[in-house]
């Protein structure tokens, strides 16, 4: 005979198993919520991968820095527009932008003495024109500027580039500015010597773009961040000021030369 | 507590804001990305430019990613992480004398009044990685696609509906 349970156990036996089963739905529930986040999270961050490997294809593309460029005739050592001659014992490599007030400023104070030591033979001086400071003008002027640059020493020499390299300088134009435009620059390079039929259509075409943008890179992988730079014989020169500047490069110059 | 989730809201508002920004501004120039990379000299040259490609785009996707609400978890998680590295950075270009402009809003390079800025840099990156590491521990917060995408059952906390 079977025992008969009584009413009261009978409902505590039925409490019971419906607190099971609402374990196990909860469990479940559990578990479903958490293989729902993984694969939610699988999915948006493998999307998210895919687009930064993306843009960095692009940005790779977009970045030509070191693509094979065309340098100007009578470059020295790859970038640099050369004041004195090569076989100067000693070699001055000056990094600017022309957009650089700060170069502006060394430029305005070291031209005569930096002529002077090239003039007597001791010095090559190198300048390389980078192109870091595009942003700080409305027309890209730092790229116009050295891309024009290139072109006068490709058409005309080194002499006359010496001389349109300092005129622009001269008439360095405010930062934040248009810059001076294509024709004020080729008005400066003619003064200079240059002929105006053959530097016109490259100064437009910017035909040494690329040569400036290697350049860039070139100085940043040199281990510089800024302009004016400048080196003696390898030697990076430090400074706090223009005239500090130029001050340590005629010590440096003094020094190489007595060695 | 309501007070807590209006935290985490404002931090990710804040966080996700400043990596957009920053983003945005270095996206249009990645030779210049490169540069400010490099300027570091922290990296081996065979990376810098991927690292240089990367960085913009890996800070813009963590602020949006943290202005919507989608796996802030991990987002935090990531912008701590950038955080650290760019203290790191700033820090040992401090110690050992480079004056660059962080490069932190695009630009980057030369900068004769680095020793100036770097405290101020480095007061504002320990502000947002407290923020990141805030939003690591408490990651959820109105108005986030994660409340949707996660969690069924939404913190009624939030809402100030009663619990069941």
């Amino acid at each position: 005979m079977t025992k008969k349970q009584s009413k009261a156990t009978q409902q505590a036996n039925m409490q019971r198993a419906s607190e099971r089963a609402a374990a196990i739905r909860a469990e479940y529930e559990r578990k479903e919520r958490r293989s729902r986040t993984l694969l939610v999270t699988a999915v948006v961050v493998g999307v998210l991968i895919l687009v930064v490997a993306i843009v960095v294809a692009v940005q790779a593309s977009r970045d030509t820095t070191g693509q094979t460029a065309a340098a100007p005739a009578g470059v020295a050592g790859g970038f640099g527009v050369p004041m004195g001659p090569a076989d100067a014992p000693v070699k001055v490599t000056v990094y600017e932008d022309f957009m650089c007030p700060y170069c502006g400023q060394f430029e305005k104070i070291s031209e005569d003495t930096l002529k002077k030591y090239a003039d007597s033979g001791d010095v090559q001086v190198r300048y390389h024109v980078v192109s870091f400071l595009d942003g700080s003008s409305t027309t890209d002027y730092s790229t116009r500027a050295a891309n024009a640059l290139g072109v006068v020493l490709d058409t005309a020499g080194p002499d006359v580039a010496i001389k349109f390299h300092n005129a622009l300088y001269a008439n360095q134009p405010q930062e934040g500015s248009a810059g001076l435009s294509d024709d004020q620059m080729i008005a400066l390079a003619v003064k200079a010597g240059a002929d105006k039929n053959a530097i016109s259509g490259p100064i437009a075409d910017l035909k040494f773009k690329q040569w400036v943008v290697n350049s860039t890179g070139n100085w940043s992988k040199s281990g510089f961040q800024g302009t004016p730079s400048v080196t003696v014989n390898g030697e990076t020169i430090k400074f706090k000021s223009a005239d500090d500047l130029l001050n340590n490069v005629e010590t440096a110059i003094q020094d190489a030369l007595a060695k | 507590m309501v007070s807590m989730a209006w935290i985490s809201f404002a931090a990710r508002v804040l966080v996700g804001g400043v990596w957009i920004v920053a983003g945005l501004l270095k996206l249009p120039d990645p030779a210049a990305s490169v540069r400010a990379v490099r300027a570091y000299r922290i990296l081996p040259e065979a990376i810098v430019p991927t690292v240089g490609y990367a960085l913009p785009i890996i800070e813009l996707l963590v602020g949006l990613t943290l202005i919507v609400g989608l796996l802030v978890r991990i987002g935090a998680l990531l912008s701590c992480l950038l955080f650290v590295a760019f203290i790191v950075g700033i820090s040992q270009a401090w110690a050992r004398g480079l004056q660059i402009d962080c490069g932190c809003f695009g630009g980057g390079g030369f900068d004769a009044r680095a020793n100036e800025k770097y405290p101020w840099e480095l007061a504002r990156d320990f502000g947002l990685l407290f923020a990141s590491l805030w939003l690591v521990w408490r990651p959820r917060a109105p108005w986030a696609l994660d409340n949707l995408l996660l969690h069924h059952d939404r913190d009624r906390t939030l809402t100030g509906e009663p619990s069941r």
